[in-house]
């Protein structure tokens, strides 16, 4: 019981701010509201008892690419203009697209009879997560490493300001 | 554990190559005056990957159960390095050109070779992702690698959007399947959703089983579909194609049309085919749509393009459409079906990698500041015959290919997939690919109406660096030798996608 | 061990409760004591006593940008160090070595960014055009 009310909790601070972040008017407070999506998700993480998950989520989303996207915010050049807004627009399409996913999600989600198992007793997972990026899935771990790599110099070459010749 | 590291020789390969290639921008820019190492590096290092290929291809290798050296992976890879080798050729002296020989292209290039590579080989939908995420971010990067360029800004932005869109759908439908079936390997998916079509079969006549009728089942193919379709320009997800494919560095564009889209259809291959293969009804309906859309949609509005390069990206579309076709055909005959498709994608590789590379060759003088710069337009054609006949005979050989016509690996390539179509039963299908080639043939002989009966409109030039001209010979020499000889292709094509089933 | 992380909860909670009572405290307390005199000077705002120049929403470098970006790339290359971490002693050396690849191909992305002078705050050269073009400014004026 305590557990549903901590998840109705995470999970309304998850969609309530997401519904912010899509329809603030001012580009900012879309990013800060943002935050709490990740914080919310971070929270249901640690429900479905994916701890080093809920940790990972916090560390990077919140911590890096939250301040990353912040930073781009704060870089466009029209940042100065008083009134900045990223209006929404479109609303009915979006909102005819929407709804039918989610109708269509919500009856596949009823209508399928899950292949459950029983609730294995819950661990602490990063152990169990080193093991398999060592052991079964070192390979994926290391492309991995190379597709950070590309990511590192093709997003720094970008933006990088000037061509040097 | 015993890993099988010959397997994967090849992506080490490659690897090293780019690091290298990296290295070399880092520490002996010094001493150069241009990127001509670094392009010289690059090709050796694919060179000897290609080379190693055929060494490793005896027998399907194992390196751990996510990744697979068959020879259909063989095929693809071989495919994959063959078009990168021949745009790091295009590529030396129009960067040179355009201003921007930078070292990181070829970096870049590689890196997505090589997620093109590991997608070949997957065995895992973590080890698609992975892959297809390494070849993406790389062309986010390759598609604005102008950076002055506005358009060419455009196109990274979009390709970016859409493009992380696309991935999150794919990894979505990823998610849905593990949900269902358990796993994310590819051999156990297919082994679990046979064995469920097998009792589901015992149990009631007419019913199917639990599993198979999951609406979650179809929805994850629908999410995979999508991901997979956009990779590829398929109809309804092509519409980042002509804006991207038209903004991006032109040797960008001319591998993007072929090696994103010979990856995506690798692991359509694997995963319709094998994976999903006991859905083959549900999946049958949507790619036959898909590919009836793709191809209409695609012949029909490059038809009204003015600029060549955005008609050749609605063009690409168009040829995603008939590679869809044989897809569909495959599911009821298996192996003619997708030995059509593969053979295809060979040859659709030489043929538009040869377009592309005609249309960078081409550069006019700009009016008003009497600089060559790149010729996009269908006006800038006109005459090329007279100025140039042999390009513009080259330029002949490519579009005599894209349409059809014989004596030209297009031809073949064409023929095999609507007769695979026959086979299946699926003959007005055949006839709508049939029509659509017919539509298709108003454009492209359109340019050779422009270079062969018409008078020069402005002065134009043509590259002639040598690096460029040994890529547009060897395209030009395989679309014909692969439409004069098809069997010997055809055979390697229809043996490796035997090991598949 | 879901129950672990209620103390995290109830940490978090209070934190809440504590942010949330702290404002309305003060909101309540401006609201008996402030004084009911405004003036220009009163109402811009704070900046050390200064008078502020311009908006607070400020275009920020570039460099910032990039910064961010490698930042967020090694901060990823250390969440996989962790569970490398927590299991490196029983697997050994063979998990040694393949961590060593991981790290290796990261360290030419660093490699990368600091040869090509991404990691420098402010170029020489630009402090040395920066000098030319205002020297030349000058150089300008006097002339007139």
């Amino acid at each position: 019981m305590l557990l549903v009310i901590i998840f109705t909790i995470f999970a309304a601070i998850t969609i309530i701010s997401a519904g912010m972040v899509a329809f603030s008017q001012n580009i900012v407070y879309s990013a800060f509201s943002l935050l709490f999506t990740f914080f919310g998700i971070a929270g249901l993480y640690v429900l479905l008892a994916a701890d080093f998950l809920a940790a990972t989520q916090l560390l990077i989303y919140v911590g890096g690419i939250l301040v990353l996207l912040l930073f781009g915010v704060m870089l466009t050049h029209k940042i100065q203009e008083v009134n900045l807004s990223n209006e929404s627009m479109r609303l009915a399409p979006a909102a005819i697209v929407v709804l039918a996913f989610l109708g269509l999600l919500s009856i596949a989600i009823y209508r399928t009879q899950w292949p459950t198992v029983p609730v294995p007793e819950l661990t602490p997972t990063t152990a169990r997560i080193g093991t398999l990026f060592m052991t079964d899935y070192l390979l994926p771990f290391e492309i991995a490493s190379l597709v950070l790599l590309t990511a590192l110099v093709g997003a720094v070459f970008i933006a990088r300001g000037r061509v040097k010749k | 554990m015993n890993l099988n590291w010959t397997a994967i020789l090849p992506e080490i390969f490659i690897t090293l190559t780019a690091l290298g290639v990296l290295g070399i921008d880092l520490f002996y820019t010094r001493y150069q005056k241009d990127k001509t190492l670094n392009a010289i590096v690059t090709l050796s290092g694919m060179g000897i990957a290609f080379l190693l290929l055929p060494f490793l291809s005896a027998k399907t290798q194992i390196f751990t159960s996510l990744f697979v050296l068959d020879p259909l992976a063989i095929f693809f890879k071989m495919v994959f390095l063959i078009s990168g080798s021949m745009t790091a050729l295009i590529s030396i002296n129009y960067l040179k050109m355009e201003g921007f020989d930078l070292g990181e292209y070829y970096g870049v290039l590689l890196f997505s070779i090589l997620g093109m590579m590991v997608m070949a080989s997957a065995n895992d939908f973590i080890l698609i992702y992975l892959g297809l995420e390494l070849m993406t971010v790389s062309f986010y990067v390759l598609s604005g690698f102008f950076k002055t360029d506005l358009r060419s800004n455009e196109a990274a932005l979009k390709y970016l959007i859409l493009g992380g869109f696309a991935s999150a759908l794919f990894l979505y439908g990823i998610s849905l399947l593990y949900g269902v079936t358990g796993s994310t390997e590819i051999s156990y998916i297919a082994g679990y959703l046979t064995e469920q079509t097998r009792t589901g079969a015992d149990s009631v006549a007419g019913v199917t089983s639990a599993v198979l009728s999951h609406p979650l089942l179809s929805l994850s193919l629908i999410m995979l579909l999508a991901g997979l379709c956009f990779k590829v320009a398929a109809v309804p997800f092509h519409m980042w194609t002509p804006d991207v494919y038209e903004g991006a560095p032109t040797s960008v564009t001319a591998f993007m049309s072929v090696g994103p889209k010979a990856a995506g259809f690798v692991v359509m291959l694997r995963v319709l085919l094998v994976a999903l293969g006991a859905l083959e009804k549900q999946w049958m309906v949507i790619l036959a749509v898909i590919s009836i859309l793709t191809m209409t949609l695609g012949n029909i509005v490059a038809i009204a393009q003015q600029n060549v390069k955005r008609m050749l990206a609605y063009s690409s579309i168009a040829h995603a459409g008939y590679i869809l076709l044989g897809i569909v055909a495959s599911a009821r005959v298996l192996t003619a079906g997708s030995a059509s498709v593969v053979f295809y994608i060979l040859s659709y590789a030489f043929m538009n990698l040869g377009a592309f590379t005609v249309l960078l060759a081409l550069r006019k003088e700009d009016k008003q500041t009497g600089l060559m710069v790149p010729a996009m337009d269908l006006e800038d054609f006109s005459g090329l015959s007279k100025r140039d006949p042999l390009t513009a005979f080259l330029m002949l050989i490519f579009m005599f290919s894209l349409t059809g016509i014989p004596p030209t690996a297009g031809f073949v390539g064409k023929f095999y997939l609507f007769m695979s179509a026959v086979d299946a039963n699926l003959v007005w299908l055949a006839v709508i690919g049939v029509i659509n080639s017919a539509i298709s043939a108003y454009y492209y002989l359109r340019i050779l109406v422009y270079i062969y009966m018409k008078e020069p409109k402005v002065v134009q030039s043509v590259d002639n660096s040598s690096s460029l001209w040994v890529a547009l010979y060897v395209m030009a020499l395989a679309t014909l030798l692969i439409g004069i000889l098809p069997n010997l292709l055809f055979n390697v094509a229809r043996a490796s996608v035997v090991s598949l089933f | 061990m879901l129950f672990d992380y209620v103390n995290v909860l109830v940490f978090m909670t209070v934190g809440v409760l504590f942010l949330v009572g702290s404002l309305l405290a003060a909101r309540l307390a401006s609201r008996l004591l402030h004084s009911r005199i405004h003036n220009l000077d009163k109402l811009t705002n704070y900046e050390c006593g200064e008078r502020p120049i311009g908006g607070t929403a400020i275009q920020f470098n570039i460099r910032f940008y990039v910064i961010a970006l490698i930042f967020v790339i090694f901060e990823v290359e250390v969440v996989f160090l962790y569970p490398w971490a927590v299991v490196f002693k029983d697997l050994g050396f063979f998990a040694f070595v393949e961590m060593s690849i991981f790290i290796l191909i990261l360290l030419v992305g660093l490699a990368y960014v600091w040869c090509k002078g991404d990691l420098e705050w402010v170029k020489p050269s630009e402090i040395s055009l920066a000098r030319e073009r205002s020297s030349q400014e000058h150089g300008e004026i006097l002339h007139r």
